[in-house]
């Protein structure tokens, strides 16, 4: 006899019956929070909105910082602009990350289901990506006009010979590659463990199809 | 009227619990995790009543919620199989029912299942269930061809496993 026939026969009728619940000890249940997948993507991707808009606008409540910005040679034109853009950018994923939470649907198949999830996980990633690319340029820039507009550091940089100057940017460069290196790291984790058993079964299911 | 909506959802749920047991049965080697994954998968069949239709049965419906719920959303998956702790959970056999032979072989079985991945657990449950390869593939999103063809190769592995 098939051996999944077997155990079907007794699946069906022999299996012991679990302690049945009664109705009063479902009610409770109901009120419960998720610990699901999608809560803590949501959570996360909320985080993620707050942290980087903090990373954004907060300097600019900073009068020191605000003063710095007026003496310094930046283009103001370029400055709004750049303002502007990340203002755009941000509401463009939040909309984004809402329309990809909407299609995610317990009610889907597997596979849907799935890639819906993931690509939720996606949006989050364009947009930490898009944030890690902005931090690196501004790093890059704010070293180059500090260059310009820090009396102090201008003085240094006019000491340094052409091999000193190609070094500083050299580390400055290196520098703001490790940092970004090490917050993608981070996020490369984060969502390596979060996204690990949903990958390995959703590659499962596309292997099916092939 | 959502008093109303609580109240038949926790009457249906009362009546189908069985079927959340089972994916529960499949998916968990404890009673902790059991009890853990029933609370998920009750969270989201609630979250997702107001839209059930009706059009489709109510234990149709709790299949693919429950699966989805125990293969994609719930997050704190016990890997480890606790060989001993599974026997005494799992398979409460009267000794009477079954001849020893019998009784071993399904023990072995029940072990042989518990060691596929995910989706084969899914795919062995909703066959075990009495699913057809239509409702098969469509709750897993895969051709029903697809589906007949993994079932097999599911047969084989498990013939594998109990014969190494």
């Amino acid at each position: 006899m098939d051996e999944l026939e077997l155990l079907k026969k007794h699946w069906q009728a022999k299996m012991p019956e679990e302690k049945q619940l009664k109705s009063q000890d479902l009610y409770p249940m109901l009120l419960k929070k998720s610990s699901s997948i999608v809560k803590t993507l949501f959570y996360i991707s909320i985080a993620e909105l707050v942290f980087w808009i903090a990373i954004t606008f907060l300097p600019k409540l900073s009068s020191a910082y605000n003063a710095q910005v007026e003496n310094s040679t930046i283009n103001p034109i370029l400055l709004t602009s750049l303002t502007v853009l990340s203002f755009a950018v941000i509401i463009l994923f939040i909309y984004l990350l809402y329309k990809a939470y909407k299609s995610i649907s317990v009610t889907d198949n597997a596979k849907k289901l799935m890639e819906s999830i993931i690509n939720t996980r996606k949006v989050i990633k364009y947009y930490v990506g898009y944030n890690l690319i902005m931090a690196f340029i501004s790093m890059l820039l704010g070293s180059y006009y500090a260059t310009k507009t820090d009396p102090k550091f201008g003085e240094l940089m006019t000491k340094l010979d052409t091999g000193g100057k190609i070094g500083v940017a050299v580390a400055v460069l290196v520098l703001t590659l490790v940092f970004v290196g090490i917050i993608w790291l981070f996020y490369k984790l984060l969502y390596g463990i979060l996204m690990k058993r949903l990958n390995r079964n959703y590659k499962e299911l596309k292997k099916l199809d092939v | 009227m959502n008093k109303q909506l609580e109240h038949s959802f926790v009457e249906l749920l009362e009546t189908h619990q069985n079927i959340v047991h089972k994916v529960c049965r499949l998916y968990t080697n404890n009673y902790d995790a059991h009890n853990d994954l029933f609370q998920e998968i009750t969270i989201q069949l609630w979250k997702a009543y107001p839209k059930f239709r009706g059009d489709a049965k109510f234990s149709t419906w709790m299949y693919r919620v429950g699966l989805n719920t125990a293969i994609t959303l719930y997050r704190k998956s016990k890997r480890t199989i606790n060989t001993t702790e599974f026997d005494t959970v799992q398979f409460k056999i009267k000794a009477d029912e079954y001849d020893d032979t019998e009784e071993q072989q399904l023990k072995l079985l029940y072990s042989a299942v518990h060691e596929l991945n995910d989706i084969e657990k899914a795919l062995v449950f909703l066959y075990l269930e009495d699913k057809n390869y239509k409702e098969i593939s469509e709750t897993m999103g895969i051709s029903e061809v697809n589906a007949r063809v993994k079932m097999n190769r599911v047969k084989t592995k498990l013939r594998t496993i109990l014969n190494p």
